[in-house]
């Protein structure tokens, strides 16, 4: 016989399953009354994969705006609790007013004032650097210290100006409008009661000298008097420093264009999509770094597996 | 298409398999309505994109007969018999010739599925390859063995 009769002949003997059996599976398919299942893992995963992915963007998107604030604390820009106001006066909830105690009425005090000032661009810091200068001269004080720096986009200044104490609340209000204020800070101290002390030992010391100059006046004597005249001289020589220097407040200005951290809260519509693209690829490299060995050893496992049972499998047909 | 549009119009074709699978026509009628179980079960996994509800029931059926036939080598194990494996109770179609018959009994369980996919019921290669597991040329070699395995058979016997 040959192969082609064979392949005939056994193509020619096709059975048919006996009736008994043909009853049983006409009961099992009766059985089938479920409706086709609505929710399957693939509707699931329809539904889930963009659930997953608004969920991210949102999360992403609402990400920046508190880590430009974090970082703008993190770079000590100013002090902390001007941060806070800073981070105010940016959304324009609220502003800073200056804050100028008058110097009090009689006494000398040493008068020390802190002003933080943003300006929007850097070419904003050299016109407030002049007209803070006009400021101090119109009021009749003059710049100790003058610092201005500029580089592309930034820039930052730094002025230490004397002012009249008698004009130092103008000088503020005048000086706080040249920008918007990000920090303030005002130190009083009271010197009168030194001068106080040192009026009373120069009046001890007077009546020393009075005393001996109404002695004989003997060699001894009049070393006497010069060493207490020196002494009063030394003492009446402070006082008065003490009340030139009093008589100027100082004025300390700080000037700046909003720092890189300040411009990420104000970002294109698109920056949102840069940083999830950056954490996604971020997310890659470490899923490609832990993942790939991973997944080659489940890979190696299912083909020792598939051919252990190929194997097996083999072995059972062959002997059946 | 239901299930049952299914089993109506497979079950023959599924019954066959079987039968030329075991060797053992009473062991495919058992196997057939299990087979159909399973399948009632597993139906929810089928996807006519993937294959034909035919091929789909045949891979149910080659893994009830799998099944089958590993508990049939538990059991002699079991009941010690291995020294002398137990013969199903071959019974191929009537009306074979009595030569065929007794060469298709000398082929192994794997040979006479392969020979009742390609050849008794006209499967194409790529379908008899998804259901045994192997690739089509697979399919076409063991095929070939098996008929000339046959052939030479047929010719001792003559």
């Amino acid at each position: 016989m040959s192969q082609r009769d064979l392949v005939a002949e056994l193509r020619a003997s096709r059975i048919t399953s006996p009736d008994q059996v043909r009853e049983r599976v006409r009961l099992i398919a009766a059985a089938d009354t479920r409706p086709p299942r609505r929710f399957t893992a693939r509707r699931a995963l329809v539904i889930a994969l963009p659930v997953a992915a608004a969920l991210a963007a949102a999360i992403v998107f609402t990400q920046p705006r508190h880590q430009a604030q974090e970082q703008r604390v993190a770079h000590g820009e100013v002090a902390a609790p001007a941060t806070a106001l800073q981070a105010q006066t940016d959304s324009g909830a609220a502003k800073l007013a200056p804050i100028t105690p008058a110097p009090p009425a009689g006494r000398v005090v040493n008068y020390d004032a802190f002003l933080s000032l943003r300006v929007p661009t850097s070419n904003e810091i050299s016109n407030a650097v002049k007209r803070a200068l006009h400021v101090a001269a119109s009021l009749g004080g003059y710049p100790t210290s003058v610092h201005a720096e500029t580089k592309a986009k930034r820039g930052t200044a730094d002025l230490t100006l004397k002012i009249p104490r008698q004009h130092v609340q103008e000088a503020v209000t005048r000086l706080s409008a040249l920008g918007t204020i990000t920090a303030e800070q005002v130190d009083l101290q009271d010197l009168q009661a030194g001068i106080n002390a040192t009026n009373r030992e120069i009046a001890r010391l007077q009546k020393q000298l009075a005393a001996l100059r109404a002695e004989p006046q003997t060699p001894l004597t009049e070393r006497k008097i010069a060493a207490l005249t020196a002494r009063i001289a030394s003492l009446q020589r402070g006082t008065a420093d003490t009340r030139r220097t009093a008589h100027y407040a100082t004025v300390n200005l700080h000037l700046a264009t909003p720092s890189t951290a300040a411009h990420a809260t104000h970002h294109g519509p698109l920056h949102g999509l840069g940083v999830a693209l950056r954490w996604i690829g971020i997310a890659a490299v470490y899923v490609l770094a832990l993942g790939l060995p991973a997944l080659l050893l489940v890979a190696v496992g299912w083909l020792a597996v598939r051919t252990i049972r190929r194997r097996r499998e083999n072995a059972l047909l062959s002997r059946a | 298409m239901t299930f049952a549009q299914a089993a109506e119009e497979h079950l023959d074709d599924v019954y066959g398999y079987l039968a030329w699978f075991t060797g053992d026509r009473a062991a495919a009628d058992d196997l057939a309505g299990e087979t159909f179980e399973r399948a009632l079960r597993l139906w929810h996994r089928f996807d006519p994109k993937r294959g034909s509800a035919r091929t789909w029931l045949f891979q149910v059926a080659r893994t009830t007969a799998l099944d089958h036939f590993r508990s049939e080598r538990r059991r002699t194990r079991r009941e010690q018999l291995a020294a002398v494996p137990e013969r199903y109770e071959e019974r191929f179609p009537d009306g074979l010739a009595a030569d065929l018959q007794a060469a298709l009994g000398a082929l192994t369980a794997g040979e006479r599925e392969v020979v009742a996919l390609r050849v008794v019921l006209d499967i194409d290669a790529s379908s008899a390859a998804r259901i045994l597991g192997i690739s089509p040329t697979n399919v076409t070699t063991r095929l070939n063995r098996a008929l000339k395995k046959l052939e030479e058979a047929l010719h001792v016997a003559a």
